[in-house]
């Protein structure tokens, strides 16, 4: 009697290949520490504390007048905006025609515990401005503020509107009780008090696992996975790598800073309501004026639209858009996506406003 | 017996063994407290594990009774693949969206926080044993150079001021 196997023999070759691509991989992938996340060539032209303010070299003959400061957010570091040269935030408005600034926040010490939103806002973020608008002898210029960096670039600028021409948020953290996500139910329930007396700093380790629990089976299984089977595809590889280099380094976060975003953002939704105070002075969202372009992504499973959108309509600017792109949160500033749409359209808006 | 007991303490004032003799009921007393605290975190941490294991029971269910038969193909394996990854990735993210989860695991946290507020003080013996500063007292020092490069800031903005006013006269 002859033995009949149901399974397809195609099974047990995938089985073979994938264990091959497994035992292969250390000969085929580069180690962390031989892959640069300085693809656009920059100068750091200021330092404050910790913090640095880069300049991007142009990559046009001419550029537009009013000069662009991105404010990146607090967790993970600024290389996301310029992971790599095909998907780059930076160098495609480079391309454009705009000069561009990045504000790298740093890493901070435990020294720094004490740093908190009037430092960030009113102190370094306010320095930067200021040294941009001397370098280009410009009145005013234009600010980009990604997540958190959102959050404290829109504090900047309804404390100091006349530094500011025109204000781009993407993914902007704004009304807490509004947002959706995982992070958000975590950050509601936490005795931040209590966190920040006895560990100061926000630990890097507890944001890993923050962002462990976000789609814990496609992030944790499925992208290694896939990383695997891809092995010999080498430009899937060196953006994957890339990608993975810049979520396993993220700073620590001042601890009086964490507590008051926090507090004001997610458990008492001060922002939103025009009650936040950041230096004693009283965050009125009516106050921004200026030009707004608002950047939201559908798929956003770490500040979920409903959370970015209410910026659009509780500011008092008459010149205001907003974008809704059907991509997450990474993935609007850091894909093909971004490349052919988003940062077109932004473009677009700006040079019309620069 | 407790002049015996007492008397390296005595010969050595301004050694470690005095000081930290003087303050041993405290690492006592924070031994105690750690171990009420640890009481709590268990009762936190076994919740956590319950709420991750019903999950994870009821997301193998519906996966059982969308694909209840064995993949025979690569098609097959591929599109099971991704009925159990959805099935568990929407069921998990439906628990850490949840208040229920949310509150347990904020006061797992918390009670992981008072351990090593404990555990702080039971060092901070130790250190003044040694003459070294405590945390607090490391945090007194942060705190005051936090306030003076404040200070420090305001005074140059004014004086950046002032210049620039006296310039344009």
């Amino acid at each position: 009697m002859q033995n009949e196997s149901a399974i397809d023999p195609k099974i047990f070759e995938e089985i073979l290949k994938f264990s091959k691509n497994v035992i292969d991989a250390p000969k085929l992938v580069s180690a962390p520490d031989e892959i640069s996340l300085e693809v656009t060539k920059h100068d750091v032209v200021q330092e404050m504390d910790k913090t640095r303010l880069l300049h991007y070299a142009p990559l046009t003959d001419k550029q537009h007048k009013t000069p662009l400061l991105i404010s990146y957010a607090l967790i993970n570091r600024y290389h996301i905006l310029d992971i790599h040269p095909e998907k780059s935030w930076v160098r495609n408005l480079l391309q454009q025609g705009f000069d561009v600034y990045m504000l790298d926040w740093g890493t901070p010490t435990s020294m720094d515990k004490y740093l908190d939103f009037d430092d960030y806002v009113n102190g370094y973020l306010d320095a930067y401005v200021e040294y941009i608008k001397n370098e280009s002898s410009v009145e005013k210029i234009s600010l980009q503020g990604y997540c958190t960096g959102a959050t404290i670039a829109t504090a900047y600028i309804t404390l100091h509107p006349e530094n500011v021409k025109n204000y781009i948020a993407t993914a902007p953290v704004i009304d807490g009780w509004r947002d959706t996500t995982v992070i958000s139910n975590l950050a509601k329930h936490m005795d931040v008090d209590k966190m920040v007396e006895v560990v100061g700093n926000m630990p890097p380790e507890f944001m890993y696992y923050c962002f462990s629990v976000l789609k814990p089976f496609e992030q944790g299984i499925e992208k290694y996975v896939n990383f695997f089977k891809n092995i010999e595809n080498k430009k899937f590889v060196d953006s994957f790598l890339r990608v993975e280099k810049w979520l396993s380094d993220t700073p620590p976060i001042p601890g009086e800073l964490f507590k008051q975003w926090i507090k004001d953002i997610y458990q008492d939704n001060l922002l939103i309501q025009n009650k936040m105070y950041v230096g004693n002075q009283l965050i009125d969202l009516k106050k921004i004026t200026m030009p707004i372009f608002t950047q939201v992504a559908v798929g956003d499973h770490l500040v979920s639209p409903e959370c970015s959108m209410p910026l659009h309509y509780a500011v008092g600017s008459k010149d205001k858009t907003l974008r809704m792109y059907p991509t997450g949160h990474v993935g609007m500033i850091a894909s093909s996506l971004s490349q052919k749409k988003v940062l077109p359209e932004l473009g677009k808006w700006l040079l019309e406003r620069s | 017996m407790h002049l015996m007991a007492s008397k390296p303490q005595a010969l050595n004032s301004i050694g470690p063994m005095r000081a930290f003799a003087s303050n041993s009921k405290k690492v006592s007393t924070e031994l105690i407290e750690i171990n009420e605290v640890l009481m709590g975190f268990n009762q936190y941490y076994t919740e956590y594990y319950k709420q991750l294991s019903d999950t994870w029971t009821d997301a193998q269910k519906k996966v059982n009774i969308k694909a209840p038969e064995v993949p025979h193909d690569v098609e097959q394996i591929e599109a099971f693949k991704r009925i159990w990854i959805d099935i568990f990735d929407n069921d998990f993210t439906e628990l850490f969206d949840s208040k229920k989860f949310g509150e347990n695991y904020g006061k797992l946290v918390s009670k992981e926080l008072e351990l090593t507020k404990h555990w702080n003080n039971i060092t901070n013996v130790i250190l003044q044993s040694v003459n070294l500063p405590s945390k607090e007292e490391i945090d007194e020092v942060y705190k005051e150079i936090h306030t003076l490069k404040k200070r420090v800031g305001k005074l140059e903005l004014e004086l950046k001021k002032k210049e620039m006013k006296k310039n344009a006269k």
